[in-house]
Parts: structure tokens; C-alpha cells; sequence
């Protein structure tokens, strides 16, 4: 197929392009209860071609690119339509020129590991059986859950000489755990790991249940006002992800952001701890075929890098790292039960905590936390947080405990002062 | 449009037909797919044409002695259907052989009545015909007016989104063919103050074609008044208000605090509380909420990706839960009929119980009159966010901006950004008015919790009701 799209490409007079070939298996397990709901299989190959096509547009050189995606099953009087059509578009999607990535080769990457050795279906029931093993409590159990097992094979081209492929797998999915008594209650949970992380997943699932179980006698008495916050676990990556998300090369180059290495993207005044941050390196190359490295991002809460795919870098006049998707915070020096003493409000789990990059806000509907004043520890659900990392980034601790998924590593918990609830009372 | 799948449809009805050799029940769904989506932004100009969710593909669903398996491919010919054959019964043979001990849940094999169907919608301008060239340049004069209105605005974002899709549904006894297509537009304009950034956005939507871009000039005035307004914004004291919610805010009350509680795939596994409230009131004599396709918008289609017809599903009848909305395989675990919201991200992943067109039904005020008759209070508008919560029916929503009302008028200081909580019945039974003008809006995209992204659309009128604020 890829010598029929080259010939496709040759036929249309296009010069530059790339080939995104991807590969992907799956088998899946949908549950109700500990009982099967459906299984699923699934088998697909799509090649991405992206085309670029220079012009030039009022004596300034410019280049515009446009993806399509194409199947196996097209004849090649199919793939050079629409490769024809999207060559065409690319001239109307013009942009100030620049650089493609710089070519790169390697043999094919292979990962190793369970995942990608043992047959998908196996792989799966394994997940399922881990899953269900820590579920053997009659009042706080599993109601539903969805186990996906994916292995793929990813092969990058180019105009300009790349050859990379590689392969790559994840195992994830979602639980939801339920309490019925005194209140009935759930709480939903997502995993994702890189490997068949068998432990991991029943530590979720017996965390899960313990959270289900204070949700089901928590009472709706958070009043409104203002407290110092714990955030753990999650909800801890996605505070931090501003930090990813304002030095990304694709919100600096057009101004939504205006960070720049050495900047103290912290603030001056800091009387917490002082950001220490990394972006990790996922897979071995970029999908432009940008090989990828662990990046030091933010050193005592100072910027040392920009990050981006190729586009934007190129504008920047720095060199592309490839687009990010795992940030490692390296912080942390007070011990998670010292970090939660004194009065404050430790929020576990939100029906869907979010953080606005572009406006610095976070907050959520909080599904459990805890209210905690000395000794006194009182589950609560209901109401709301609403807070602005601009204005709490200079007073941030962070827990010695880690954690870990798929996209994070870095403290368990992060203790943010002054933040807005709205409660249920009052 | 889509001959490929006039060409394969013979070798799809062979590949059922073998499959019914070994299975009790078998059926596929086939989608041919032509995406494209147009941007301009200070980013740049961007055009891609790459697909819609997977695309086009092809799902063959069986019933075997376990229960309901699925197979999702996108490399098919006529040759390929002894193979594929092979494929499911090898695969299954290994994932029954691991989840040895497991039990499958009891699913009665639904119901394959026959049905014979040809269907597709109007438009009116083809965004292919229209050309990539003319969508850009107007997308461009759009912003260029947009950045024009105030020197304030740093930037001003527009898009168009299309896709035309065409899917066939075979089985035993069905033969549905249907060819759709709907078309997006967004405007979005952006403010700074200091490191924050505040955004004002509005979106366009029909059934259709590229016509909706006539639309979205209409916007501007509106996008930047509220852009600039939450410059001088500030965060809401927390209470409980009496709320104006504009049509949007209405259309996301309806989607995330209530449509969610009634899909039906919850009800099979215990986790919504609406089940238990069917012929009870759950909200004001004034609500009365569908769901289906007898309206014309993004969502709005012939049959599900399960074969099931669709049509006009009335959820809430003047503050009476009457049903839910159903997929094909919990119908037949609750003994109940499908309502055609079995629904895919793509052929790629598992049918859920999905919403199509949700919204409240119109009443008789306007927002003049709701907004006079509030001492104090707020108007919300424009929706960001949302969450389900079946279970508890708890609400998380979140909208960008509360207009202070004070003594039945508009004092012009703005709140933002606000999060709504509180108890659904609460809420829906607390409304005292409803606009007399309803509009949908399908702009946007619905996951069922983080992911299966489908497209709905949501609205109502403008409503009045008392909501928690923060």
C-alpha cells in the first residue's frame, strides 16, 4: 500500500508529504456487575497522508498542508482523487513558510512486555480477572466496567527521507464503583497503563470502593466560603497540566500565551514550594516523525523550554520536541498526612474537574471530600470549588507521596490556599 | 455520492448470510465517511480532510452462546468474507477460552423485524461545490470585521466543520440505507487581562450544508459585547438565585443535568435513579422534553447504528418522567422497545444509549418578561461545560458569564466563570416560566462520561428557574 500511495502521490506532482501508517488491534470487555456484557474485537489500518504544497502570495513564500486519510480498499483512480483534492486545499491553507522535521531513520522500535507478546484476548481476560479480584465486598462493589486492550504498529514517511516505525500498546478502561447504604452512590473511575499493570488496577479498584463507601455517608453540609484545598491524585495532574498546556509552542506563537524561556512563570512572590517540572517522552517519535526526549520544563519555578510539534517551533526559532502528552512534577517534601493536617477541605473525586488553560481557572462539582479540622475528619459531597491558579501558584505544596498513570508522575497531593466553595448550605 | 458501498452491498448481505450459518443473529453496519474541517485563527489557516471519528468501516455484531460480540474492520471485498468469518469465530474462541469462570449477562437476541429503507437529507449548498477557496476567503472577511469591532479583541477565531456520511444497515430481515450530512460553524473572540485569558463564543448548526455560514456574521456583535464584558468580570458570591437561562443554557440543563439520567443502558446497570421515577413528577407542569429525529438538526437521522428506526421520544410530559431513551440490546434486557438511540462514536466502538436532538418544548414568555420579574438574580449564558451524574442526579454545569438582574433589569456587572449545582427535580421543578421561542443548537459534540464522542444537539426556550451558583 505505501508503494501505491507514492505512486499515487507521483502521478498527482506532489513533492512533499508524509505518511502516517497506522495499525491497530484491540479486543474489549464491557461488564455489568461481575457479569459479561458484551466482548469486542477490532482490526483496523488507516494510512494519514498529509500533503504540503508551497505558494507564494503577495511576494511572501508560504506553505500550506492538509491531511485525508486512506483505506486499502481504494482503487489508485480513488487515491490520487483524493490526494488531488487535498492538494488543492493545501494551497488555500497557506501559511508563513517553514522547515519540515529533519529526516530521521531507524529500524523498527519494538516495545517489549506482556502486553505486546501474549494474545490480545488473554491479555484482557487477565485485566478483567485483576479487576474483579479486588471486588469481594458485599456493600461497596463494581457496578459496570470496560476493559480495552490496544496494540499498535505505527509507520512514518517522508518527502524528506524519514523511515521510523514503531510499536506501542495501552491498556485502559473505566469502573464505576458503587456504595448502596446508608446513601446510594457511585463514583466513576478511568485507567490507563502502558503495560499489563495487573497491581495497579486493583489498588484503583480497592481505592475506589474505600472513596464509594465515605460518599455513601457523607453528608451535604459544605457551607460557602473560602478554604485551603487538597486536591490529590488526578485532580493534582490536571493543576499542573497549565504549566504544559501555557508553554506549548501552539498557544506562545500566536500570543495566547506569552511565556518564554527564563520567564519566572510562577510568579515573584512565592512562599511555597518552587515548581520543578518535566515533559516525558511517551513513544520514541512524534507522529511528524520528530524523535522525542524527556524535556526539563520549569526549574525552581523558571521556564527553561518551549515544547511543540514542528509548525510552530520552526516560527519560534527553536528546535521541535514533538507534541508532549506526560508531564513528571518533581516536588513534593511533606508527608501526605502533614500536608492534610489542619482545617481544610481534601476534595477526592469531582463528577469532572477541569482546568481552563487560557483563563488559569480550575474547579468542579465535588463528588467526595473530606472536611478536616485536627482530629475531626467529616466525609462530604456536594457543591462546588472554584479557584485560579494565577492567583494560589505562589503558596503550592506538594505531597512526598507519588503518584502515577499514564500521563502524570509527580506528588499525589497539592495543598492550594484560599480557594472559593460553593457549598450546599449557606 | 458513496458508490463504494453500492458496489460492496451485495458481498455485506453475503457476509451476514454466513455469518447467520453459525450465529442466531447477525448484522452489519457499514459508514462511508467525507469529513473536512476549515480553521482561522492567529495559528493560521488550516483545512483537514483526515476523518471523522474512524471514518469509514464497517461492524459486524453476532450472538453466540455467550451473548452479543462485535468485530469492527475497515478492509473488506467480497473476497474477504469466508476470512472475516474466521476471524470472529477464532477471536471469540480465545476471549471465551480466557474469561473461563466469567458469566455473561442474560441478553435475549432483540427482535429483527423487517424493514426496508431508503433515506437522505436536503441541503441546500454542498460545502464541495462551495469550494475550499470561498470558505476560507469568507471565514477570513468574518474575522477581519470580528477583529475590526474592538481593539481590545486579540483574537478572533472562526471555523466550519462538515461531515456527509452514508450508512447501511443489514440483517436478517433489514436492508436501511441513509446518506446525511450536517455542517458546523463557530466564533469564537478572546480578551486578555493580564495572563488571563477570557473567551466569548457562539455556535452554528444545521442539517445540512455549507448555508450555515450565512449565519454566523449575525453573531459578532453579540460574541464581542460579551467578550468585553468579562474583562470587568469577577467570581459569583455563592447562593442560591433566581436564574434566566438563555436557550443554550436551557439546552445544557436539558442534555447534562437530565438526558443522561434517562438513557436506558444506566438503567440496566442500576446506576440512574430516573428509573424509578418513570409516571412521577420530576419537574414544573411547564417541562415537557423530547428527544429524536422529527426535528431537523446535526443529530437527526433515519435509523441508529444498531438498525432501530428512530422518531419522537417524549421523555418528560408536563413534569411527568414517561420513559427513557433505549438502545436495541438494554431494551431487550428490560423488556421494553428501543427508541433508535442506539448510537457509535464511529464503527470503531461499542453502541451506548446516546441522545439525538434533546430539548424542552417552547411556553409562552419572553425573556423580557422572565428577566422583569426578578428582584434579584442573574441571567446565564453561554454554556461551557457539563457533567452526568444518573445516579444522583446532581448537576454540574458550567456556563462563562451571569448578567446581574436587580429589581427586573440588567445592572450590567457580569460574573464569570460559574458552576451550577444542586439536585435535578430541584431544579426542573422550580421552573416558573418558559420562553415561547425554542432553538437548538448542535455545535458540539457528547461523550458518554470521558469518551464516545457523538453528535447531539440540545435547547429549549429561554427558562426560568431558581439554581445554585458558584
Amino acid at each position: 500500500m505505501i508503494d501505491r500511495i507514492k505512486s499515487a502521490l507521483s502521478d498527482c506532482g506532489i513533492g512533499l508529504w508524509r505518511i502516517n501508517d497506522n495499525t491497530e488491534e484491540s479486543a474489549e470487555l464491557f461488564f455489568v456487575k461481575k457479569q459479561l456484557d458484551t466482548r469486542r474485537f477490532k482490526d483496523v489500518r488507516k494510512f494519514r497522508v498529509t500533503v504540503f504544497r508551497d505558494v507564494e502570495k503577495e511576494g511572501k513564500a508560504l506553505r500550506g498542508f492538509t491531511s485525508v486519510t486512506l483505506l486499502e480498499s481504494m482503487s489508485g483512480e480513488q487515491l490520487r482523487e483524493e490526494l488531488k483534492n487535498a492538494y488543492y486545499a493545501a494551497q488555500f491553507a497557506a501559511n508563513p513558510t517553514y522547515e519540515l522535521p529533519d529526516p530521521v531513520q531507524s529500524p523498527t522500535i519494538e516495545t517489549a512486555g506482556e502486553l505486546f507478546e501474549a494474545p490480545l484476548a488473554e491479555s484482557a481476560g487477565r485485566m478483567a480477572k485483576a479487576l474483579f479480584s479486588a471486588d469481594n465486598q458485599s456493600d461497596a462493589f463494581i457496578n459496570s466496567a470496560e476493559v480495552f486492550v490496544i496494540r499498535c504498529r505505527r509507520h512514518i514517511l517522508s518527502s524528506e527521507g524519514t523511515d521510523v516505525s514503531y510499536t506501542d500498546g495501552k491498556v485502559t478502561g473505566e469502573f464505576v464503583a458503587q456504595c448502596r447504604e446508608p446513601e446510594d452512590v457511585e463514583i466513576h473511575n478511568i485507567f490507563t497503563y502502558d503495560m499489563l499493570d495487573t497491581e495497579s488496577l486493583i489498588k484503583k479498584v480497592r481505592e475506589a470502593l474505600s472513596f464509594v463507601r465515605d460518599r455513601a455517608r457523607a453528608k451535604r453540609i459544605l457551607k460557602s466560603g473560602k478554604y485551603d484545598v487538597v486536591l490529590s491524585g488526578d485532580q493534582a495532574a490536571t493543576v499542573l497540566s497549565y504549566y504544559m498546556s501555557r508553554s506549548a509552542a501552539h498557544m506562545i506563537y500566536p500570543g495566547y500565551s506569552t511565556w518564554k524561556a527564563g520567564d519566572a512563570v510562577q510568579g515573584e512572590n512565592i512562599s511555597g514550594e518552587t515548581l520543578d517540572i518535566d515533559l516525558c517522552a511517551t513513544e520514541p517519535c512524534s507522529e511528524e516523525g520528530i524523535f522525542m526526549s524527556d524535556l526539563p520544563l520549569i526549574r525552581k519555578g523558571e521556564l527553561l523550554a518551549i515544547h511543540g510539534n514542528n509548525r510552530f517551533c520552526r516560527y519560534l526559532g527553536i528546535e521541535p520536541t514533538g507534541q508532549y502528552r506526560m508531564l513528571k512534577c518533581l516536588n513534593g517534601m511533606t508527608p501526605f498526612e502533614e500536608l492534610k493536617a489542619g482545617p481544610c477541605l481534601w476534595a477526592v473525586t469531582f463528577s469532572d474537574f477541569q482546568m481552563d488553560a487560557m483563563s488559569g481557572h480550575f474547579g468542579g462539582e465535588i463528588r467526595l471530600a473530606y472536611l478536616i479540622d485536627g482530629d475531626s475528619v467529616t466525609p462530604v459531597t456536594g457543591g462546588s470549588i472554584n479557584g485560579s491558579i494565577l492567583e494560589a501558584q505562589g503558596n503550592l505544596q506538594f505531597s512526598l507521596e507519588r503518584y502515577d498513570s499514564a500521563n502524570y508522575s509527580g506528588p499525589y497531593a497539592v495543598r492550594i490556599n484560599g480557594v472559593n466553595a460553593a457549598g450546599t448550605e449557606g | 455520492m458513496f458508490s463504494n458501498l453500492d458496489n460492496i452491498r451485495p458481498a455485506l448481505k453475503a457476509l451476514v448470510s454466513a455469518l447467520r450459518e453459525d450465529y442466531p443473529y447477525a448484522s452489519v453496519l457499514a459508514v462511508e465517511d467525507a469529513w473536512r474541517r476549515w480553521s482561522i485563527s492567529r495559528q493560521g489557516v488550516n483545512i483537514d480532510a483526515s476523518g471523522f471519528g474512524g471514518g469509514s468501516g464497517y461492524v459486524v455484531r453476532v450472538f453466540d452462546g455467550t451473548g452479543c460480540a462485535e468485530y469492527s474492520f475497515n478492509q473488506f471485498s467480497p473476497q474477504r468474507v469466508p476470512e472475516i468469518k474466521a476471524v470472529i469465530a477464532g477471536r471469540l474462541a480465545e476471549q471465551n477460552k480466557a474469561l473461563g469462570g466469567i458469566d455473561p449477562l442474560p441478553t435475549p437476541i432483540p427482535p429483527d423485524e423487517p424493514a426496508l429503507l431508503r433515506e437522505h437529507c436536503e441541503y441546500k449548498l454542498d460545502p464541495r461545490e462551495l469550494g475550499d477557496e470561498a470558505i476560507i476567503d469568507k471565514l477570513g472577511s468574518i474575522r477581519e470585521k470580528a477583529l475590526a469591532l474592538d481593539e481590545r479583541i486579540m483574537e478572533a477565531q472562526l471555523g466550519m466543520a462538515h461531515r456527509a456520511y452514508r450508512k447501511i444497515f443489514i440483517s436478517g430481515n433489514r436492508d436501511l440505507d441513509e446518506t446525511y450530512m450536517w455542517t458546523t460553524c463557530s466564533l469564537a473572540m478572546m480578551v486578555a487581562r493580564g495572563q488571563e485569558l477570557k473567551y466569548a463564543y457562539q455556535g452554528f448548526s444545521n442539517l445540512g450544508g455549507a448555508e450555515v455560514l450565512d449565519q454566523v456574521e449575525g453573531g459578532l456583535e453579540s460574541v464581542a459585547k460579551t467578550a468585553l464584558d468579562l474583562l470587568d468580570s469577577e467570581p459569583i458570591p455563592p447562593g442560591e438565585y433566581e436564574c434566566v437561562c438563555d436557550p443554550d443554557t436551557t439546552g445544557m440543563i436539558v442534555h447534562e443535568a437530565f438526558g443522561h439520567g434517562v438513557e436506558m443502558d444506566m438503567f440496566v446497570k442500576d446506576r440512574a435513579l430516573g428509573r424509578e421515577y418513570i409516571d412521577k413528577y420530576v419537574a414544573s407542569e411547564l417541562v415537557t422534553m423530547h428527544d429524536g429525529s422529527t426535528v431537523d438538526e446535526a443529530a437527526t437521522m433515519a435509523f441508529d447504528d444498531e438498525g432501530t428506526l428512530t422518531g419522537d421520544t417524549v421523555i418528560i410530559d408536563k413534569g411527568v418522567l414517561k420513559t427513557g431513551m433505549c438502545d436495541a440490546l438494554s431494551a431487550a434486557r428490560l423488556g421494553v422497545k428501543p427508541t433508535g438511540n442506539g448510537r457509535r462514536e464511529s464503527y470503531e466502538r461499542k453502541a451506548y444509549t446516546r441522545m439525538t436532538n434533546t430539548y424542552f418544548e417552547a411556553g409562552e414568555h419572553t425573556m423580557d418578561e422572565m428577566i422583569s420579574s426578578i428582584k434579584y438574580g442573574f441571567l446565564l449564558q453561554q454554556p461551557s461545560s457539563g457533567m452526568e451524574d444518573p445516579k444522583n442526579w446532581g448537576i454540574q454545569c458550567m456556563v462563562t458569564i451571569a448578567r446581574e438582574i436587580k429589581d427586573g433589569k440588567l445592572t450590567g456587572k457580569v460574573f464569570s466563570p460559574i458552576v451550577l449545582t444542586g439536585y435535578v427535580p430541584d431544579l426542573l421543578k422550580s421552573v416558573t416560566m418558559m420562553g415561547r421561542d425554542m432553538e437548538l443548537a448542535g455545535g458540539g459534540f457528547c461523550g458518554k462520561g470521558y469518551k464516545e464522542w457523538v453528535k447531539v444537539s440540545d435547547g429549549g426556550p429561554c427558562m426560568k428557574a431558581r439554581i445554585r451558583l458558584g
